[in-house]
């Protein structure tokens, strides 16, 4: 594989999990603008741990999921009684002030000679633990996919649980869902704090691939794209925000030599899309209907 | 059984219920009528713990539920049956008479079974139609599931607001009789309707809620068919 094949690969590995992230709020019924933040926590302290303070990558990737599920479940405790259009203004403004937030970060310390550390908009450099580790791209896209796996199996496993069906009601009509004797509030921000926690994750990848990372990198449009995979892909199954991903980077990194162009393109297949599929690919009722034939034959 | 005592319900500065009283007795059909905007679903949705009273007791049985919450008024044995948002549309029949079980799936799965498999028997066209998405049901079906899938909680009262909304005259001939059966197996229910023509039929006991108060109380009869009609659809000023 060409390093470029890997990059872009690995790239639609990590944009992925904010994807995921971004498709859980949308199954749960609500549209969220702020999922970057999250990516953004994830990436900033898991690269703070291991290129300041020298911590193993998978501790520190831990701590970086630990921290973006914490920040879900206090700002989701702050916005998940609003809904609709008043959760999508309040998810991004929490986004916008911890991006803001981060431009204002000025911590270095000094490793070999160097200054390390996030220097506000003039971003964090030097995130080296795969060079220091000698982790070829290759390798490291190895480690995405697979903790990729595993995070859509840990999804499908709740799709199929009664967990997932209790989610799917709470997403399909909050209040005929709490009419059935089922605490709401509970379930939106135990899958809150679950999306935030993958979107760490995929943020804390992206920061040790990147190696190096900006607060700019988590702008309102990183949201927006992911919230899009879903809507594209279907929100029927887990299956569609990665359809959405494949579309998006596989389709612009295909034809790329149309040039500009390729946005049009791009622009008018996402609105023809939406307007014969509003839920997208995989909507649940596709998603179903395959179950159904599944189950026949 | 079931009491509300003197309830205040609000919406931010927009009183809805204003001191209501009102008793369902078991197993009788108590009827709720009143216009639009009286505050019927308001009352339904304070009983069921959805919306909270400001002042006023709710009574279930002796013991008091106004500061419980929705899943814990479920589990005391109230189950609601909300106005136009009948079935989950994205879920199958047989998913939708689950999730009416919510509340004791976890600890009673052949329990859960064998009462699906009766409202199979009592509702054929759902066991017809088990794997279909319920969204997909016609308008009467979907008022059957969900009242089947608000049996499957096990309640020991049924609020039912507004079932004949929407529905086809004959249709609403047949909930209304599966209604009555529903009461003659030994089940309380209340009842909020506009069809007060259907709703008179049916009734034990009917209350006329007009401005977010109870106007008159009594059994069918005792008010003249023609006033109750006038007061129902437009109430009295």
């Amino acid at each position: 594989m060409s390093d470029y094949v890997v990059s872009v690969v690995s790239n639609m590995g990590m944009i992925a999990f904010i994807a995921l992230s971004a498709y859980i709020l949308l199954v749960i019924g609500e549209i969220s603008f702020g999922q970057q933040a999250y990516f953004g926590i994830g990436a900033y302290i898991s690269g703070v741990l291991t290129a300041m303070w020298g911590w193993p990558l998978w501790l520190a990737m831990v701590l970086g999921c630990a921290v973006a599920g914490s920040a879900a479940l206090i700002i989701g405790s702050l916005t998940l009684r609003l809904s609709g259009i008043y959760f999508a203004i309040a998810t991004l403004s929490f986004a916008e002030m911890i991006r803001l937030g981060l431009l204002s970060v000025h911590v270095q310390v000094e490793i070999d000679g160097e200054l390390v550390g996030p220097e506000g908009a003039e971003g964090f450099g030097d995130i080296r633990w795969i060079f220091e580790n000698d982790v070829t791209p290759f390798e490291f896209m190895t480690v995405i996919y697979v903790l990729l796996v595993g995070v859509l199996t840990i999804l499908f496993w709740v799709e199929r649980s009664r967990l997932g069906t209790v989610i799917r009601m709470v997403g399909s009509d909050p209040l005929l869902a709490q009419a059935q004797g089922i605490d709401v509030v509970f379930y939106r921000l135990l899958a809150t704090v679950f999306a935030g926690i993958i979107a760490g994750l995929g943020g804390s990848l992206y920061a040790h691939f990147a190696t190096y990372i900006e607060p700019n990198v988590f702008n309102v449009m990183l949201g927006v794209h992911s919230l899009a995979y879903g809507l594209i892909g279907g929100l029927g199954t887990a299956v569609g925000p990665l359809i959405g991903v494949g579309l998006d980077i596989g389709f612009l990194e295909g034809v790329r030599v149309f040039q500009g162009y390729r946005m049009i393109a791009f622009g008018g297949l996402v609105a023809v899309l939406l307007i014969f599929m509003p839920r997208g690919i995989l909507d649940e009722e596709r998603v179903h209907r395959i179950k159904r034939w599944l189950e026949r034959s | 059984m079931l009491t509300v005592g003197d309830v205040f319900t609000s919406y931010g500065m927009i009183k809805a219920l204003n001191g209501v009283t009102l008793s369902a007795s078991e197993g009788e059909i108590t009827c709720l009528l009143g216009p639009n905007g009286a505050g019927k679903t308001t009352l339904m949705f304070t009983i069921a713990g959805i919306l909270r009273a400001q002042a006023g007791s709710i009574k279930f049985d002796g013991q008091s539920i106004e500061r419980l919450s929705a899943a814990k008024v479920v589990e005391a044995g109230i189950a609601l049956v909300p106005e136009n948002r009948l079935v989950f549309p994205t879920m199958s029949v047989e998913e939708n008479l689950e999730a009416g079980a919510f509340i004791r799936v976890a600890k009673d799965r052949a329990g859960v079974d064998d009462d699906i498999e009766r409202m199979y028997m009592r509702f054929p066209v759902l066991k017809e139609r088990r794997e279909q998405m319920a969204g997909t049901l016609s308008g009467g079906e979907q008022q059957m599931l969900a009242l089947a899938r608000a049996l499957m909680s096990r309640p020991r009262i049924l609020l039912m607001d507004e079932p004949s909304v929407g529905l086809a005259p004959l249709i609403v001939e047949d909930i209304f009789q599966i209604i009555r059966d529903v009461n003659a197996d030994g089940m309380t229910i209340l009842l909020v309707e506009q069809n007060a023509n259907m709703a008179l039929s049916v009734a034990d006991k009917f209350y006329l809620l007009e401005h977010g108060r109870v106007t008159f109380e009594g059994a069918p009869g005792e008010l003249e068919q023609d006033e109750v009609i006038r007061r129902a659809y437009l109430g009295t000023e």
